[in-house]
């Protein structure tokens, strides 16, 4: 494998972070470590029925505990607070409107209703006990199957058959091909609940200054100028008068790229009570009412034809919850799934119909890969499934049928691809894990009647990156995106990098000071790097969808360059050359060829603002021309092609039939997404986006019963991955930078749960199948194993009753 | 009438809780049901240890009391008096990380950094107890911290860095 | 969530402990590693309106090892883990704790803690039903000793009025030769609550003859149960691997397993026959 060809003197270096000196000493600046002056504690009384309508609600005994100083009702609010209106400016998509608390009806467990505030918590949790909210229980419907149903409980009046949205699209002859194919596969997938769970709860501080009108909001997003503008509008206000911080978070990963009802609820309090007010999510409420994700039914079908993949054909449902997110609405997987049906392969046509359906849950939204990974385990299994169908290898199948990646392709689905090492990277990794000597291990255990079977699973990947309005709108995404970074150089030659990303364990601040340092010439001590504070931070969307090496480094880049290009001019006066002779490296700055004539990077900048030395550092002579009155600070922004970064994974796992326990035993991971910023960043990315991939397939579910009620309230219910979970992985790099963005940059970080869940449900399946299992449900945990195996084929049996209660996916066959 | 819960029961009411929070003595008033990890962060302005789960699953409130890794939201503040507290804010400083920190920097075994400082002291009774300890012997110690960001091998790889560092250390 | 207002009693002896239990019995909870109530308290799932704590109480730890093994109630589950006497005499208990919770849960939450929340899933309250354990119950007017079997009455339900407290587990310590094996199944790999626990116990003769065998199971039903029909089919019987793996399946008449969200009783069925077979083959080297 080549080492991933390096940009610069900084770019592609293994670089510690500059994060972990606060992060390691406790002294990180999370949203419950703000603490102001005068300070109040909300919390929030929340439904538990999954369907009511709100007949009354008494404040009166809360009002009267010691302790309490407001007591607030979505009826209060309105007026003062407006409603969320997700909308997607496309006309099959359905415009829905959330009340920041509920109103008239709930309409899942854990939807907020009212909110106290009180001296600390623990008072205010005790006045929510004491508010009397009269619910009269409706119908409820907890399967998106059944809510398509007409007869099912209707959700929401502006989305008639609980529809937010029914698109159809066929890019070529997909019926023609089917007819044709020698064969058409087909598989049902039931992709569980779940969702990011970052560790840090959801949280808002909001501190109104009414001498100046000005509200600031400390929260937990991964979007904090959206949110700036979207709270500033439902709380009547400029967005200039409102300033929303995003310091250190604990983790996103999707989950908290949204703007949530709290964060209009807590500032509208903190004016109204003219107090700062405080409210943390604990662990249930953020399992109840976060962003949940990736709840769908897919049906896919592939045609194929000489042993090529000629044609797929996708039927997707999307779980919604019971509102659509705000701002990005519901569609977030419902357009992701089904644009990544065809994946890294060449189907020649794709036809597909997607619905986003409302349920009574908390609502859905992004997760870490949102609808590729989803596509990914129905499309590999059934790839699996065609090769033991027609008795090929499925590395053969799967390389012949991908793309090669030495041109760009686009999808009949309009997604363009702009090259990368496809093919090198499934043969790499299947090196890697030792691909042939596991099949031979495989055979002998078989022979040797095991108890445990060896199962192997490989899958190459594209992975978007770089989420800008163009991935958007071929994704189905109508809008534009503003991304931008600001490059300053101060008078002592110091650098301050502001961006529009949110950095929550990416490291911005040793990444894209790695950028910079390369971009100006200047060494990565010498820049800071400041994110996620509208009122000191270039614009931007925020990070998710992988934005922020591309995005971000690509404005970083551009402003650098020009900041550069005035470095340039302004030394080529004080050393007397022409600019382009000026060399700039590591904070020196010398004519091309002589380095004794180097001065200090500081020199010039004190130059700039002073026309002369400043104290201590080399003259000029003659002072600074007009023509040179350059200011040294560059905003610019970026909003890229789309771009796609690749690669492939694979894993060897152990099933106990018994037992049905999953054992994970091994992971190789083959990544390229260009020009990489840091190695060891990246190689962190892989690492946990694969645990989560872990927890993904094996276990991660938020579980609801059929009646609504919600089933996964704590930790020990939603398990997340934990030391004793990981195999060993082993993680190589290929790099084949983009023809298409700045400095080649392809980014990436969703990476292990675009391709991670599917590898495992492969090598699960491929252990089984000599049982004749069929893997078609996620996760697979020991219940859903042994399930699968006593439906299995060869041992002939039904389960028609499957007795477990959460399964909410209709009837079993 | 008015129906309020047993907010005049004196029993119930803040009392002063004193104990010694690395290594200093420290006291507040909270009621008795204030948890460990609350008065520790808001009652002393130690925000360093954060709150995961308050059901004792996650780990990011992992202190030592008495040199014991516990789980201070599982704790009631009240149990802690008299006795000896060490929070992550007691390991170092940016200017002068403790070995420990140092490996968890120089591995990447931290991104968000919101379960790190659980981590640090689950890895300081570790090492108090276990020189040098396998990676086996890592891994099962540690399974009681969750981190959601890092997979857990940059980790497992600087606790046992640090184990040789302060082995060094001690010569 | 926070807990919610409640009265706040130390308790530093079990004299203390019992006389408060006396005064306030109904309406308080006994606090002692609190590794299972605060859970339960910072969601408000349970409102006492007293707190006994009795996490001081000296004369509740302690291991003592005479003709049986005694162990004080608040003795922690980690001192339980490490103690030489437990470990030599009465290994399963050790072989157990290895599943419960982590080293920060142990350090705090205790053996009677564990034996009182009486979980169905828990793996204490199945070992000491494998050892035939004894529990002491005190209150201020004195002890009662009661069975392991008898002290579980149904889901995080103990025999145990509410004036009293467990104040010692009594265990008779295995006799030369036997084997002892504790395995589980959990949804997670790297270990959660048990879907089905198994605490096994056997002693063979050098003709493989069993001449004591005690299975007890977590997780399939509202209590531990043991698996009675599947122990009397291997009381003296001589091993082979053809009667243990009937042995496995009889456990199936022995339980009534629920579904839940973890899992259906058809799981629990194959769990419970694949993790008795399991244990059986591993302590009996059945072949």
């Amino acid at each position: 494998m080549s080492a991933p060809r390096s940009f610069g003197r900084h770019i592609g270096q293994r670089r510690s972070r500059v994060e972990d000196a606060r992060l390691l000493t406790g002294a990180g600046g999370f949203v419950d470590d703000v603490e102001l002056s005068g300070m109040l504690h909300a919390a929030f009384v929340r439904s538990p029925h999954a369907h009511a309508r709100i007949v009354a609600i008494d404040v009166e005994p809360a009002l009267a505990l010691d302790g309490v100083h407001a007591v607030v009702t979505g009826q209060d609010l309105r007026g003062v607070v407006e409603p969320f209106v997700s909308a997607l400016g496309r006309p099959e998509v359905r415009t829905l409107v959330r009340d920041v608390l509920a109103v008239d009806r709930a309409r899942h467990v854990g939807d907020a209703v009212a909110v106290v505030v009180g001296d600390s918590r623990y008072v205010a949790e005790d006045g929510c006990e004491l508010v009397r909210v009269e619910y009269e229980p409706l119908p409820a419907v907890a399967d998106p199957c059944r809510a398509l149903e007409p007869d099912a409980p209707q959700l929401d009046p502006s989305a008639p058959g609980n529809l937010v949205a029914d698109i159809t699209l066929e890019s070529g002859e997909v019926p023609a091909l089917f007819d044709a194919a020698d064969h058409v596969f087909r598989k049902r997938l039931k992709a569980q609940r779940h969702w990011g769970a970052p560790l840090e709860a959801d949280g808002v501080v909001a501190s109104f200054d009414a001498t100046i009108g000005e509200l600031t909001i400390w929260c937990t997003t991964q979007m904090p100028h959206p949110t700036q503008a979207l709270i500033a509008a439902v709380l009547g206000l400029p967005a200039s008068q409102v300033r929303v911080i995003a310091r250190d978070m604990g983790g996103g990963f999707g989950s908290r790229a949204r703007t949530s009802i709290e964060e209009a609820v807590i500032p509208a309090l903190a004016r109204m009570l003219r107090r700062p007010v405080k409210w943390i999510a604990d662990r249930s409420e953020t399992l109840i009412a976060g962003v949940h994700a990736k709840e769908m039914v897919v049906d896919l079908g592939i045609a194929v034809r000489d042993g090529w993949f000629v044609a797929m054909r996708a039927d997707v449902i999307s779980d919604a919850g019971a509102y659509s997110l705000f701002p990005f609405t519901s569609m977030v997987d419902a357009l992701s799934a089904p644009a990544a049906i065809p994946g890294i392969y060449q189907p020649s046509a794709v036809a597909y119909r997607t619905r986003s359906v409302l349920t009574n849950k908390s609502w859905s939204g992004p997760y870490r890969g949102i609808g590729q990974g989803v596509s990914q385990v129905v499309r590999e299994l059934l790839i699996d499934e065609i090769a033991r169908a027609l008795n090929e290898d499925p590395v053969e199948l799967r390389l012949r049928n991908m793309a090669s990646g030495e041109r760009p392709y686009r999808t009949p689905t309009g997604l363009g691809y702009d090259g990368g090492s496809y093919r090198q990277a499934l043969r790499a990794v299947c090196e890697m894990i030792d691909y042939d000597g596991v099949r031979g291990e495989q055979q002998r255990r078989r022979a040797a009647g095991h108890a445990s079977c060896l199962g192997i699973g490989v899958g190459p990947y594209v992975e978007f990156s770089g989420w800008s309005g163009e991935l958007g709108h071929a994704h189905g995404y109508p809008s534009d995106y503003f991304d931008s970074a600001t490059v300053s150089v101060g008078p002592d030659g110091s650098v301050v990098i502001s961006t529009g990303a949110q950095s929550h364990g990416q490291g911005h601040e040793t990444t894209l000071a790695q950028v910079a340092a390369d971009g100006l010439g200047v060494r990565p001590e010498d820049i800071v790097v400041r994110e996620g504070d509208t009122a000191t931070s270039a614009w931007g969307m925020g990070t998710w969808g992988s934005r922020t090496a591309v995005i971000y480094g690509g404005a970083v880049l551009r402003a650098a360059r020009e900041v550069r290009e005035r470095i340039a001019q302004l030394a080529g006066h004080m050393l007397e050359c022409d600019p382009a002779d000026v060399v700039i490296e590591d904070g020196l700055v010398w004519v091309s060829g002589s380095p004794s004539t180097a001065i200090a990077f500081a020199d010039v900048a004190g130059f700039a603002y002073f026309g002369t030395e400043i104290a201590g550092h080399s003259a000029s002579r003659g002072g600074r021309p007009a023509e040179l009155e350059l200011p040294l600070s560059v905003t610019r922004s970026y909003s890229p092609p789309q771009t796609f970064s690749n690669g492939a994974v694979a894993a060897v796992v152990e099933v106990r039939p018994d037992t049905g326990v999953v054992n994970v035993e091994r992971i190789a991971f083959v990544e390229d997404c260009g020009t990489m910023l840091n190695p060891m960043i990246v190689d962190g990315q892989i690492r946990g986006s694969v645990a989560q991939a872990i927890g993904a397939a094996l276990f991660e579910e938020l579980s609801y019963a059929e009646d609504g009620s919600f089933l996964s309230p704590t930790l020990q219910d939603y398990l997340l991955p934990t030391t004793l979970d990981m195999p060993a992985i082993e993680i190589g790099h290929l790099a084949t930078p983009s023809p298409l963005t700045e400095g080649g940059i392809k980014g990436m970080g969703e990476v292990g749960m675009v391709c991670g869940p599917a590898v495992i449900a492969c090598a699960v399946a491929d252990a089984l199948a000599p049982l004749g299992v069929s893997v078609d449900r996620l996760p697979l945990d020991p219940d859903a194993v042994l399930e699968a195996i006593r439906r299995s084929a060869l041992t002939g049996t039904h389960d028609a009753a499957h007795e477990r209660p959460t399964q909410t996916g209709g009837t079993r066959t | 009438m008015r129906t309020v819960p047993t907010s005049h029961d004196p029993e119930a009411d803040p009392v002063t809780i004193a104990l010694t929070v690395n290594g200093e003595p420290r006291s507040a008033s909270a009621e008795p049901r204030t948890l460990l990890v609350d008065f520790l962060r808001h009652h002393l302005g130690l925000t360093g240890t954060h709150v995961g789960c308050e059901q004792g699953v996650c780990g990011a409130c992992s202190v030592l009391l008495d040199g014991e890794l516990v789980r201070s939201c599982l704790m009631l503040a009240i149990q802690a008096a008299g006795g000896r507290i060490e929070t992550v804010e007691s390991l170092g400083r940016p200017d002068s990380l403790h070995p420990i920190q140092m490996a968890f920097r120089e591995h990447h075994a931290l991104q968000c950094g919101f379960c790190t400082p659980g981590f640090l002291m689950a890895t300081k009774a570790l090492l108090a107890e276990n020189a040098a300890p396998s990676e086996a012997e890592i891994r099962d110690y540690l399974r009681g911290n969750i981190c959601r960001c890092t997979g857990y091998a940059g980790i497992v790889t600087a606790v046992g860095a640090a184990a040789r560092a302060l082995g060094d250390e001690r010569g | 969530m926070k807990p919610p207002r409640f009265r706040y009693l130390a308790a530093d002896s079990v004299e203390e402990a019992v006389g408060h239990l006396a005064a306030h019995g109904p309406e308080a909870r006994v606090l002692a590693g609190g590794q299972s109530l605060m859970p339960l308290l910072n969601r408000r799932l349970v409102r006492p309106s007293v707190i006994i704590d009795i996490s001081r109480a000296r004369d509740l730890a302690y291991i003592d090892l005479a003709d049986e093994l005694r162990l004080g109630a608040g003795v922690t589950q980690m001192a339980l883990e490490r103690s030489t006497p437990v470990r030599r005499t009465v290994p399963l208990l050790a072989q157990a704790l290895a599943w419960v919770g982590s080293v920060a849960t142990k350090n705090r939450g205790t053996v009677g803690g564990s034996a009182a929340f009486a979980d169905p899933a828990a793996e204490i309250p199945a070992a000491l039903l494998a050892l035939d354990a004894r529990l002491i119950a005190t209150n201020s007017s004195g002890s009662r000793e009661l069975g392991a079997s008898e002290f579980v009455t149904g889901p995080f339900r103990t025999a145990l009025e509410p004036d009293e407290l467990v104040t010692e587990i009594r265990v008779a310590p295995d006799l030369p030769g036997t084997r002892t094996r504790f395995i589980e199944v959990s949804r997670r790999p790297g270990g959660s609550r048990a879907i089905v626990g198994v605490a096994l116990a056997a002693r063979l003769d050098d003709d493989r003859t069993c001449r004591s065998i005690r299975i007890a199971l977590s997780g399939v039903g509202e209590a531990p149960i043991r698996a009675r029909g599947a122990e009397r089919l291997l009381i003296g019987a001589t091993i082979r691997s053809g009667l243990v793996r009937e042995a496995a399946r009889a456990v199936n008449d022995d339980m009534d397993p629920p579904a839940d969200a973890l899992a259906s009783r058809a799981t629990r069925r194959s769990l419970a026959v694949a993790l008795v077979h399991k244990g059986l083959i591993a302590a009996t080297n059945a072949i």
